[in-house]
């Protein structure tokens, strides 16, 4: 016990003592907040769309034409239902539907409002709701051109009427893709840093030659590698709540639930990341190869967790695949506790599956963390 | 090739008499196909300062580490301070100083904050570890760099505080693997002389150098050459076989003949 405190000790004084982890540390989670924040939710070009036209008209064909002749959208081609369209949607094959009506020119000439119909994907609720507005801009563009030749009752026709945007993603409603975009950060933050600091301070102590030197103590393995972990934990927690702040100050969201319950899970959490590092750190020689070895695992695993595509669009096989993905249940639970304040015996599902990782990855890690070289 | 199992050599470490603090037979290590320690036998006695001669790539540091407990040995036998290498690694590790090639101090931490480390790792109280810092700045001579990072010592300075560091636990057998390689002559000195008090005191030193002039301090010497043991004995005896002056002479004429 006592040499865990030395180890924890000596670990502190040299984080201290390294600019470069200090800045790591401090910088680390403002910069990615906000490169990360503002990155993913601007900026929309090519929304791949296809278009319903149930009506088959002079007028239907113009709205079509429109669609296909602008670089917001990459005009996919036509398809005969709107059931066709939504099946597109789900398999995430298109990210906007327009549906033209029967009777769309008849109804438009005569004065009775068409309407027609956007279906949207509104998992990245920004880029729907910009995309949202670019097509509502060309049917107003094309209304404005038809508007003076309408033989019937000008001024009836005021607006092509827009309906039936399908939002999907429910804890989401205002479409607002900062609300989700910013726990994933927050989530994928947690993970990189814990489990590269962890590879790399090991493996640093390996390449200057001070890991062998611990091994010829009497130093038990298990002591070695919390001495290592519990500064790390220390470090992980200060660093989320620096991004916590941060992401509050810069985008104005705070967290609806509880804060210890947030750190309760991300401590469960932490489990797998510094297993991972643990890991990564018996099969790298170098830093670098830890470092790319915790790259390499974290990037499938942020990839798989949800965090950018939602795991109800992937293929079945892998939606099974992200079962046996740790990141998959603290996305869950960061987005459930920062949007929708949802209490710790809601999660009880979700923490239960981290800590049975954790646990399996903690120990996978020690096993093969011997105390011996080569 | 001898084929002994490993798992049959735990329990055949012959134990030898009490005044043996190393005793090695047949050890061997493989990388893969190659042989970096190939049979090697020898004994050393408790008290001896024992060297460790040989080129680049011999095997001395393969060697050591097997002995530390660092490494597993493929096959053969070796005891330490009568404890197993295969099974009782960590005994081992109780009583042994190990100081590696490489500098096996923390270059961010202090002096102090070092002894205080590694003091810490080793068991000592509190208390002790007081003492064991007082002792060691004193004998060291280093209490002006006390708060110094150890990045900025002396290279020669280095090597002293990390013999000393490797000494806290009161190790019986110390292993010193090229402890004064890059070292200013004087400082050599200097670090021979600890060698020496310490043997007084009756510890064991193994201790591998590319210097010639140290290998004429020890009472005895092993020369190895690609993972085989090729010559041992004092360096009067040896420099007596092959008609030599000088140790350097000595060795020069066995990597001559090894070539032909
Ligand atoms: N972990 C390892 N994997 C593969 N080969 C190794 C390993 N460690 C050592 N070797 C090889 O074993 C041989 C002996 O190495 P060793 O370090 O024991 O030599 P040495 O006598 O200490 O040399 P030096 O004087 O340069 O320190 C070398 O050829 C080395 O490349
Ligand atoms: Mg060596």
């Amino acid at each position: 016990m006592q040499r865990i405190l030395y180890l924890i000790q000596k670990e502190f004084r040299q984080i201290l003592r390294e600019p470069a982890f200090l800045g790591l540390i401090f910088g680390a989670p403002l910069i990615q907040v906000l490169i990360l924040g503002f990155a993913i939710t601007t900026d929309v070009k090519n929304v791949p769309m296809i278009m319903v036209d149930q009506d088959h008209s002079q007028m239907s064909n113009r709205l079509v034409e429109a669609f296909s002749n602008t670089k917001s959208f990459h005009f996919l081609g036509q398809v005969g239902t709107a059931k066709e369209a939504v099946h597109l949607l789900d398999r995430n094959k298109i990210k906007l539907a327009v549906v033209i009506p029967p009777h769309f020119e008849r109804d438009l000439k005569t004065g009775r409002q068409p309407r027609v119909q956007l279906l949207a994907d509104g998992v990245d609720g920004n880029s729907a709701g910009v995309a949202l507005s670019y097509a509502n801009q060309i049917a107003l563009k094309l209304q404005k051109q038809w508007f003076p030749r309408l033989p019937h009752a000008p001024g009836t026709v005021k607006e092509i009427h827009l309906t039936g945007i399908e939002a999907r993603m429910l804890y989401n409603p205002s479409l607002e893709s900062v609300n989700n975009i910013v726990p994933g950060i927050l989530a994928v933050l947690v993970m990189l840093i814990t489990s590269f600091l962890t590879g790399m301070t090991i493996v640093r102590e390996k390449e200057i030659g001070t890991l062998e030197q611990l091994m010829v103590t009497p130093i038990r393995r298990g002591e070695l590698i919390l001495g290592k972990v519990i500064p790390l934990i220390i470090v992980g927690l200060l660093l989320f709540t620096i991004a916590i702040i941060s992401a509050g100050l810069v985008f104005g969201l705070w967290m609806k639930g509880n804060i210890l319950t947030l750190y309760g899970m991300s401590l469960l959490f932490m489990m797998t990341t510094l297993g991972m590092g643990i890991f990564a750190s018996t099969l790298a020689r170098n830093q670098q190869q830890s470092m790319f070895i915790t790259w390499f695992l974290g990037i499938f695993a942020i990839l798989l967790s949800g965090f950018f595509i939602p795991i109800e669009n992937m293929p079945r096989v892998i939606q099974w695949i992200t079962y046996l993905n740790p990141v998959r249940y603290f996305m869950i639970v960061i987005r459930e506790i920062y949007l929708k304040g949802t209490a710790l015996h809601y999660l009880w599902k979700e923490a239960l599956e981290m800590t049975v990782f954790g646990g399996a990855m903690l120990t996978m890690a020690t096993l093969r963390f011997h105390k011996r070289v080569g | 090739m001898s084929q002994i199992q490993n798992s049959n050599t735990a329990d055949t470490v012959p134990m030898e008499d009490d005044t043996m603090a190393v005793s090695v037979r047949e050890l061997t290590r493989n990388f893969g196909k190659f042989t970096a320690v190939d049979r090697v036998s020898f004994s050393v006695q408790k008290g001896e300062i024992f060297g460790f001669l040989g080129a680049n790539g011999a095997g001395k540091t393969t060697t050591i580490r097997m002995l530390c407990g660092l490494l597993l040995p493929t096959s053969g036998q070796a005891s330490i301070a009568g404890f197993n290498v295969y099974t009782e690694a960590e005994q081992i590790k109780m009583h042994i100083g190990y100081m590696s090639q490489r500098f096996s101090l923390y270059e961010d931490l202090t002096v102090r904050e070092n002894i205080q480390f590694y003091g810490g790792v080793y068991g000592l109280s509190r208390k002790q570890i007081k003492e064991k810092t007082r002792e060691l700045l004193d004998y060291l001579n280093l209490w002006d760099q006390a708060n110094k990072l150890t990045a900025d010592l002396p290279l020669g300075w280095k090597q002293r505080m990390a013999l000393s560091t490797t000494l806290l636990h009161d190790p019986q057998i110390i292993f010193l693997d090229e402890p004064t390689s890059g070292v200013d002559p004087v400082s050599r000195r200097n670090f021979w002389l600890l060698i020496y008090k310490l043997a007084a005191r009756g510890k064991t030193v193994f201790v591998t150098t590319h210097y010639m002039d140290e290998a004429e301090y020890c009472n005895r010497l092993s020369i190895m050459r690609f993972g085989k043991i090729v010559e041992i004995g004092p360096p009067g005896e040896l420099k007596a076989k092959y008609h030599a002056r000088t140790m350097q002479d000595v060795f020069m004429n066995i990597e001559h003949r090894e070539e032909r």
